[in-house]
């Protein structure tokens, strides 16, 4: 009776799950006016469920956009369906961005008595993107500030697109830093380059700021051939870092799912968001045996939090095991060596080193075979140079 | 007595053992890429980076790195990567060749029922998700999810796309 239970909670929950996907997310198509192009795209049947499903077409584009097929059922032994849309390019389309959705809808499943439908429709869109250049010479652009770095350098990035119809001779950006009392503190100015039609390419520069930590404003004036355009970012000063206070096991039993609650410490005056821990734990032959995650977290400005990952420990033999803890929080990735010395009923996590990884920089010569490498070369250096400058022209001499 | 055969013969051994050696040091010192191979195109964002003799992955999205993302590894790395065309190549002593890799976008889209007209909807694809939600087909809200994110919604239709700020 439980067993039957079970088995219709388990139907009941899995029919109040709907679930689909689609690939790609978007496709970007070039303004070619009079030409069409097929698009392949792909259904995936997530829920593993007998399903009917339409397709529908919307956007400015729609008219333009024709499907394989509008209509189609798929098994739940089937997982994917591969379909296709031509989007014919209109002649005559206004400058800027033009969209086109291809929606694919599962449809809501139909009662047993009656003919009313049950549950919701769920869809999934594909995108098209047709952009049709400006006339003359028009530039998008963004301001993006790295960094800092170990050494408290800031990059400034503006990456430019050339949406114009004509190619963009000379771009490069003055940019002014401000602190907080808007006083002007330096200025710099990136490179130069050209940017073709319908090209994206980046300017950038590096500063150095001898300043305090806090929050500054970058104001950057584009300029490119004759006209100019403003960015504006706001950024902070100050080290961006996430340490970790303490690595804990409790309640483990082996063959048991751990717990692994990572106590990390955001020493940075700004909250780091969408932070997440991730170990490796390797074998005797140093292979990776198991790989798993925290979910994500976002960490307060100058605050302690505590990431959790479960570990699957099915399997797994008592022992010592090598471990890597990666910490990944914006563009930076730092690991801990550990080792977990695994025990029947408890995980003891030995750290042995850490490693600030981004940001390190390795000089060439830091490394023993660089080194040895390098003395060799240095050593044929002076055998060619002896023999060829000194020794060979003795020895010619003598043999005269 | 040294002869002019004698000299030519030293210098033979020099020039040749020199290549050999420079051409070993080279080969020694050059990073070996191993994956992903160039072009490679997937729709899972764990991407597997294999190599030797090198510590450190430059990513960008333009082959001139102008503005890398570096990374630091001593060994293999798996890196979470959102959809997108990506150029790479690793360094050690000296630089590997540039690789482009694609991360292609997966929509996905997984709703489930909470009660009467009460729903989670989960982002289970690889970008951030823009959900338009439904009530009797008016649009009555929207909401944007993180990858794994989900979010309680109220209404009978959901349409999942990738979100345009991405």
């Amino acid at each position: 009776m439980k067993k039957i239970s079970l088995i219709l909670l388990f139907i009941l929950l899995a029919t109040n799950v709907f679930a689909i996907g689609i690939t790609p997310g978007k496709t970007d198509v070039d303004y070619n006016p009079g030409t069409s192009r097929e698009i392949e795209f792909i259904v995936i049947n997530t829920d593993a469920q007998d399903s009917d499903f339409a397709v529908l077409i919307q956007g400015d584009l729609n008219e333009s956009i024709s499907v394989s097929e509008v209509s189609f059922k798929m098994l739940a032994g089937e997982s994917e369906k591969k379909l296709k849309y031509k989007i014919d390019i209109p002649n005559s389309l206004s400058p800027g961005l033009h969209k086109g959705e291809i929606v694919v809808v599962q449809l809501p499943k139909k009662s047993g008595t009656g003919g009313a439908f049950i549950g919701a429709a769920v869809a999934v869109a594909t995108q098209v993107h047709v952009f049709v250049l400006y006339p003359g010479k028009y530039a998008e652009a963004s301001l993006d500030v790295l960094g800092p770095d170990a050494d408290g350098s800031v990059t400034f990035v503006i990456p430019v697109t050339s949406r114009g119809d004509l190619d963009l001779v000379r771009v490069r950006a003055d940019i002014d830093i401000y602190s907080s009392l808007n006083e002007k503190i330096d200025s710099v100015t990136t490179n130069q380059i050209e940017i073709k039609s319908g090209e994206r390419k980046e300017v950038a520069v590096v500063w150095k700021g001898d300043v305090p930590p806090g929050p500054y404003r970058a104001v950057a004036t584009l300029v490119y051939d004759e006209q100019t355009l403003k960015l504006e970012r706001e950024f902070d000063l100050g080290q961006q870092v996430l340490d970790v206070s303490s690595i804990v096991v409790n309640d483990f039993s082996l063959g048991g799912i751990a717990k692994f609650e990572i106590l990390v410490e955001n020493k940075w005056n700004r909250e780091l968001s969408g932070t997440y821990a991730e170990m490796q734990i390797y074998n005797n032959k140093g292979e990776v045996m198991a790989d798993f995650k925290s979910p994500t977290y976002d960490i307060s400005a100058l605050s302690k939090s505590v990431m959790v990952a479960f570990w699957d420990s099915e399997g797994v033999k008592a022992g010592v095991y090598d471990a890597t803890l990666f910490l990944r929080y914006g563009s930076k990735s730092d690991q801990r060596e550990l080792q977990l010395d695994v025990s029947n009923n408890r995980i003891n996590v030995i750290g042995i080193g850490y490693v600030i990884s981004e940001g390190s920089s390795s000089s060439l010569f830091s490394n023993p075979i660089v080194v040895v490498l390098a003395v060799g070369i240095v050593l044929l250096i002076i055998v060619n140079a002896l023999w060829f400058i000194f020794l060979r022209k003795k020895l010619k001499g003598r043999s005269k | 007595m040294i002869t002019n055969r004698h000299i030519l013969a030293i210098d033979f051994v020099i020039i040749v053992g020199t290549l050999i050696s420079l051409f070993f040091v080279v080969g020694y010192v050059t990073p070996l890429v191993i994956s992903p191979v160039n072009g490679y195109e997937t729709t899972n964002s764990s991407v597997l980076f294999e190599f030797n003799n090198a510590n450190l992955i430059l990513l960008d999205d333009n082959p001139s790195f102008t503005s890398p993302q570096e990374i630091f590894a001593e060994d293999n790395l798996v890196i979470n990567l959102k959809s997108g065309v990506y150029y790479w190549k690793v360094q050690g002593p000296l630089s590997s060749e540039v690789r482009k890799l694609t991360i292609v976008s997966g929509i996905a889209l997984k709703v489930k029922s909470l009660g009467e007209d009460s729903y989670e909807v989960v982002n289970a694809g690889n970008n951030v998700l823009n959900v338009d939600i439904y009530e009797n087909d008016e649009l009555s809200g929207s909401v944007v999810l993180r990858v794994d994110e989900g979010k309680e919604v109220s209404g009978n239709k959901f349409v999942g796309g990738e979100n345009e700020e991405n």
